[in-house]
C-alpha cells in the first residue's frame, strides 16, 4: 500500500504521549489496490471500497509513520463505518494516540482513526489497541 | 442479504482457510509487514510460538459476513467492536458466525444488534464482539 503523504521520519514507542497526532496520509483507491486487497481476503470488488480495506489504509497510516518493535499484537478494535466510499476514490486518514498504558507484564496503545472523503466528510472511525511485547519496548 | 431480518436470526457464516500465502498477500495488500505475521524464523522465537494472520485479515472476513447479511447497510451504517482472544495460524479454518440479537427502535430509525465470534477448526474463539447496523 503507498500513500501520498508518507513521511520518512519515524517516532518510536517511548517518544509517542496521548494526542499525538501522526502525520495524516491520502490514499487513492483505485482499482489495482482494491483488486489487490480483495484477492488478499478472497472477497469480490463490487463499485464501492471495501470499508475493511480503507480501515487498512488508516491503520497504515499509523504504522508508516510509528516504529514499533516486532512482535506487536493487536487486543481489541472498534469500527465505524458512516459512508460509502467509491472504488477510485481518495481518502484521507488521521490517527492520534488515545492512550497509553503501562501495565506490570505489557505496554499498550491505544489509537484513534479517523478517514474522510474528498469533500472533508467522515467516511469511517476507528480505535484500536495494541499490545507491545515489555522487553522490547523497554530497549526502546 | 438476508431476506428476512428480525431477532435471533443467524447470519450466514463465513469460512477461511488461513494459510501462510494468505498472510502474506495480505501483508503486502495492507502494507504491514510485522515479522509476527510473515517471518516464521522470528514468529517461532516469541511467545505466540510461530506466524499469525493479521488480526486486521480476520476482521475483512467479519466484514464479509456482515456485507452478505447487510449489504450497503453495513458500509454505510455499521459499527464493530471485537476483542481477538486467540491468533488464527497457518492451517487454520476460521469460521465467521453471527446473530441478530436484538432490533432497536432509536429515533425512528431501526438498529439490528448483532453478536458476532470467529472460532478456528478446534472451535476456540478467537475474535469475540457485536456489531450494530443501521437498516434502512
Amino acid at each position: 500500500m503507498s500513500d501520498k503523504g508518507k513521511k520518512e521520519a519515524y517516532i518510536t514507542y517511548g517518544e509517542l504521549v496521548p494526542g499525538y497526532e501522526f502525520p495524516p496520509a491520502s490514499y487513492e483507491l483505485n482499482t489495482a489496490l482494491i483488486a489487490k486487497y480483495v484477492k488478499a481476503v478472497d472477497s469480490s470488488a463490487g463499485k464501492i471500497a471495501p470499508p475493511l480495506a480503507i480501515a487498512a489504509c488508516a491503520m497504515a497510516t499509523m504504522s508508516g509513520a510509528l516504529s514499533l518493535p516486532p512482535g506487536v499484537i493487536h487486543a481489541s478494535q472498534e469500527f465505524e463505518f458512516f459512508k460509502l466510499v467509491p472504488i477510485g476514490a481518495t481518502v484521507s486518514c488521521q490517527a492520534r494516540v488515545a492512550q497509553k498504558i503501562t501495565r506490570t507484564k505489557m505496554r499498550m496503545l491505544v489509537l484513534e482513526l479517523s478517514v474522510f472523503n474528498e469533500d472533508r466528510e467522515r467516511v469511517q472511525s476507528g480505535k484500536a489497541t495494541i499490545v507491545l511485547p515489555i522487553e522490547r519496548a523497554d530497549a526502546e | 442479504m438476508l431476506s428476512e431480518i428480525c431477532e435471533g436470526k443467524t447470519l450466514s457464516s463465513v469460512v477461511r482457510e488461513i494459510t501462510q500465502e494468505t498472510i502474506n498477500l495480505y501483508a503486502e495488500a495492507s502494507g504491514d509487514f510485522n515479522p509476527i505475521h510473515i517471518d516464521e524464523s522470528f514468529a517461532a522465537q516469541t511467545p505466540l510460538g510461530g506466524t499469525i494472520a493479521h488480526g486486521m485479515l480476520i476482521l475483512a472476513y467479519v466484514s464479509e459476513m456482515m456485507m452478505q447479511s447487510f449489504g450497503l447497510s453495513w458500509a454505510s451504517g455499521g459499527k464493530l467492536s471485537v476483542r481477538f482472544k486467540a491468533p488464527a495460524r497457518p492451517g487454520d479454518t476460521v469460521t465467521v458466525s453471527g446473530k441478530i440479537d436484538s432490533i432497536e427502535h432509536k429515533n425512528n430509525i431501526l438498529y439490528a444488534n448483532c453478536s458476532l465470534e470467529c472460532c478456528n477448526q478446534k472451535n476456540e474463539t478467537i475474535v469475540i464482539g457485536g456489531a450494530v447496523v443501521k437498516l434502512p
